[in-house]
């Protein structure tokens, strides 16, 4: 159970303030998965980092298991982050001059988990990721598909009871981006962690239990389950057909292929 | 994270920055390179100095001085001072001498033995055989406790002195005396004549001198009173001593025995301050008592004296010095080197900001960060250390040989000898100075904001 109260997240000093999160509240049960849908720039990624604990909003409270993560030292925050979160990001970050075995170790590491320990839970992941006949390559000889695997490997070695991926398809052509879904969702259902995705896709948001949308810093709607009630929004929320969504996932994806935030930035 | 598992990580990142890595511990090397040689030279030479000494000089022998200057404490004097009848002015030094009372005070002592002043024998030339070429040589006393090796004829054997009218020439005249025909080869020297001539100082003397002599012989005796004497003493070649790095003095003048030592600075001395004055004496303390204790004793009779011990430190000193003045350099490029390691680790750092970034999101604790950085620093000093022993080693080893016969030792004699203990002291040194310098750059690295460092590209 994830629950966001109140959080306000402001970049800038005095003069030049933004509101990247701006009074954003919803609560996410338990196994769920969930996604975080909203145009470049609109605080997704913002909105991951103060849920994981990786940033620090100047308001708000951050419950997980009943622990306000925003309240911890920093030391906490590290153990928190290392034995219940698991992370994917966009642009894989897998330290390419190590091997997939070495790449896969880095959470357990951290987390201090013994060497014998180690060995069994990297393999698994691995096999999971269908990259078991890889563990000794070096991660730059990957294809990108298989990067974003690694990744994934990486995410959920240590059993995390939360995943974040933050655009886990977006640089993958559709076949290899779906297989990745496929594994995420796979291990949602399988493991019972809570699956966040940050995304652009609206057809990979509607494969989710529940999508939260976000526009400028706040909540514009949120569909799907809803485990506790949450302020309503103020705009009307107005149910898209099955038509628009398909319209809207072309229109996003061959953005995200021309290249990225710039571009869509610009377009927008 | 587990130390292990930080030093294995930083092991791989430098292992694939290979050329970055050899490159910035090369510079280190140097460093280590120069100090294993001066370590290595150093020990080297101050055991061969000790085997030199205990080979050569009897642990038990002294020499004692009046001038404490001489034997240490005090530096030469050169400044004004109350004129001493004992004293001595060479090169404008001033050493006081030891008088014949001092001599045979020691020579009085029941714990010395084999109390000899040092002469110092001068004579205007010498003749070799029947050839009438007049040589000019130093000539010495025969010590008699120092093993000289010998090329041609025989000398007793270590602590006996050659017989009063018995010379030993050094091997380096024979080139001299063959040039100038007096022989044709080195053994033809043994059990040749020689015949030096000394001339007194001339005192002037006295009226009533003068007088003395106009009366009982007249103007010739006046004369020859005023002409300087002269007196020839007669020897023979009893051995030709060879050049040898054992040799702790290698003497280049005529040996001969004390007595005629003495009847030579004798005459040439009479009548002058001079006469029965000595610069010092070497004596050798009896089996059983220490040096030390009789060094004591005789610093209340105002007479000092130096031990063979002493003489090992005064080797040592001039070693340790010529030790330090290399292992300096070596410091030095350490000192360059260090700021290559900050250079290339900063590098490292903004190259790695986004894994930097990954490990952090992932939980790692910024000190964790900043210890991977600096292992990486101390895996560069230990591979630097390691590097410029081992070629120092290996260079030292095969070099060896080759000072030895260059430097004309004897063979088996290494001037470089490497100790595995201050090697290992000096590279644990090594990963230590390059840990500090991997401070600052690992202190940044720690520092880095997860989210900054995603973003970057
Ligand atoms: N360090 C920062 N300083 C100032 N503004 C920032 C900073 N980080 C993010 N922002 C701003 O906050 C807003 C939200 O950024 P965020 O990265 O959360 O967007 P996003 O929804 O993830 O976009 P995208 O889909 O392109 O990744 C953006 O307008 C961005 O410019
Ligand atoms: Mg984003």
């Amino acid at each position: 159970m994830i629950e966001v109260k109140n959080v306000t997240k402001t970049y800038g000093k005095k003069h030049s303030t933004f509101k990247a999160l701006d009074d954003v509240s919803f609560s996410i049960p338990e196994g769920a998965s969930v996604a975080i849908v909203g145009k470049s720039g609109s605080g997704k990624s913002t909105l991951m980092h103060a849920m994981s604990g990786l940033d620090r909003p100047e308001s708000g409270e951050v419950i997980i298991d009943g622990t306000n993560i925003l309240k911890l030292k920093s030391k906490a925050v590290d153990r928190f982050r290392s034995e219940k979160i698991g992370f994917i990001f966009q642009a894989f970050f897998v330290q390419a001059n190590e091997t997939c075995y070495d790449n896969v170790a880095l959470p357990l590491e951290i987390a201090r988990v013994s060497g014998t320990a180690r060995k069994a839970q990297i393999v698994d992941a691995l096999n999971i990721v269908e990259l078991g006949d890889k563990v000794r390559q070096k991660a730059r000889n990957l294809s990108g598909g298989q990067k974003q695997r690694l990744a994934i490997a990486r995410a959920i070695v240590n059993k995390p009871s939360i995943i974040f991926a933050d655009e886990p398809t977006g640089n993958l052509d559709s076949t290899t981006g779906e297989k990745v879904e496929d594994l995420l969702f796979g291990l949602n259902k399988q493991n019972g962690s809570t699956l966040i995705i940050v995304t652009h896709d609206a057809d990979l948001a509607s494969k989710c239990d529940m999508q939260i949308y976000v526009k400028d810093g706040k909540i514009d709607r949120i569909e799907g389950e809803q485990a506790a009630p949450v302020e309503e929004p103020e705009e009307v929320v107005v149910e898209k057909g099955p038509q628009d969504s398909r319209e809207d996932s072309r229109h996003l994806k061959g953005v995200s292929r021309i290249g990225g935030d710039k571009e869509s930035e610009e377009e927008e | 994270m587990k130390t292990t598992d930080i030093i294995r990580r930083a092991a791989r990142s430098l292992a694939n920055a290979k050329a970055r890595t050899i490159l910035t511990s090369l510079a280190i090397g140097v460093g280590a390179f120069t100090i294993t040689v001066s370590l290595a030279a150093g020990q080297g030479a101050r055991e061969y100095a000790n085997n030199l000494i205990n080979s050569n000089v009897n642990p038990q022998s002294l020499f004692v001085v009046a001038d404490e200057s001489i034997v240490g404490g005090g530096g030469l004097q050169s400044s004004i001072r109350v004129y001493d009848p004992d004293t001595t002015t060479t090169q404008g030094i001033t050493v006081k001498q030891m008088t014949q009372e001092d001599i045979d005070m020691l020579a009085d002592r029941d714990d010395l033995t084999n109390v000899m002043p040092i002469y110092q024998p001068s004579v205007q030339f010498m003749t070799f055989g029947d050839s009438t070429t007049r040589f000019v040589a130093d000539v010495s006393t025969y010590n008699a406790s120092i093993i000289s090796g010998v090329a041609y004829g025989n000398v007793p054997p270590q602590g006996e002195a050659i017989a009063a009218d018995e010379v030993v020439i050094p091997e380096s005249y024979v080139q001299t005396l063959i040039d100038n025909k007096v022989i044709k080869n080195g053994s033809e020297l043994v059990g040749k004549k020689v015949v030096m001539t000394a001339v007194q100082a001339t005192a002037s003397p006295t009226p009533e001198q003068i007088q003395a002599a106009f009366a009982t012989g007249g103007e010739t005796a006046v004369q020859s009173l005023l002409q300087p004497k002269t007196q020839t003493f007669s020897f023979k070649v009893r051995a030709v001593s060879a050049k040898s790095a054992e040799a702790l003095t290698s003497t280049m003048s005529v040996q001969i025995a004390p007595d005629a030592a003495r009847a030579i600075s004798e005459f040439t001395t009479q009548g002058t301050p001079q006469y029965q004055k000595y610069f010092g004496a070497t004596a050798i303390v009896k089996d059983g008592i220490d040096p030390v204790t009789v060094k004591e004793s005789l610093a209340k009779d105002n007479l000092y004296a130096q031990t063979a011990q002493d003489l090992q430190g005064v080797v040592f000193t001039v070693v340790n010095t010529l030790q330090g003045i290399v292992l300096g350099f070596g410091v030095i490029a350490l000192i360059a080197s260090v700021f290559g390691i900050i250079n290339t680790q900063y590098i490292s750092v903004l190259e790695r900001t986004r894994e930097i970034g990954l490990m952090k999101a992932l939980g790692m604790r910024g000190k964790s960060v900043s210890r991977l950085f600096q292992f990486e620093a101390a895996w560069i000093g230990f591979l630097g250390g390691i590097i410029g022993a081992g070629i120092a080693i290996v260079v030292g080893l095969l070099a060896n040989p080759w000072i030895t016969e260059m430097l004309g030792l004897s063979k088996g004699t290494s001037l470089l000898i490497f100790q595995p203990i201050p090697i290992a002291i000096m590279i644990i040194a090594l990963i230590i100075i390059a840990m500090l310098a991997g401070w600052f750059p690992a202190r940044k690295a720690a520092k880095l904001d997860p989210i900054e460092a995603l973003r970057t590209e």
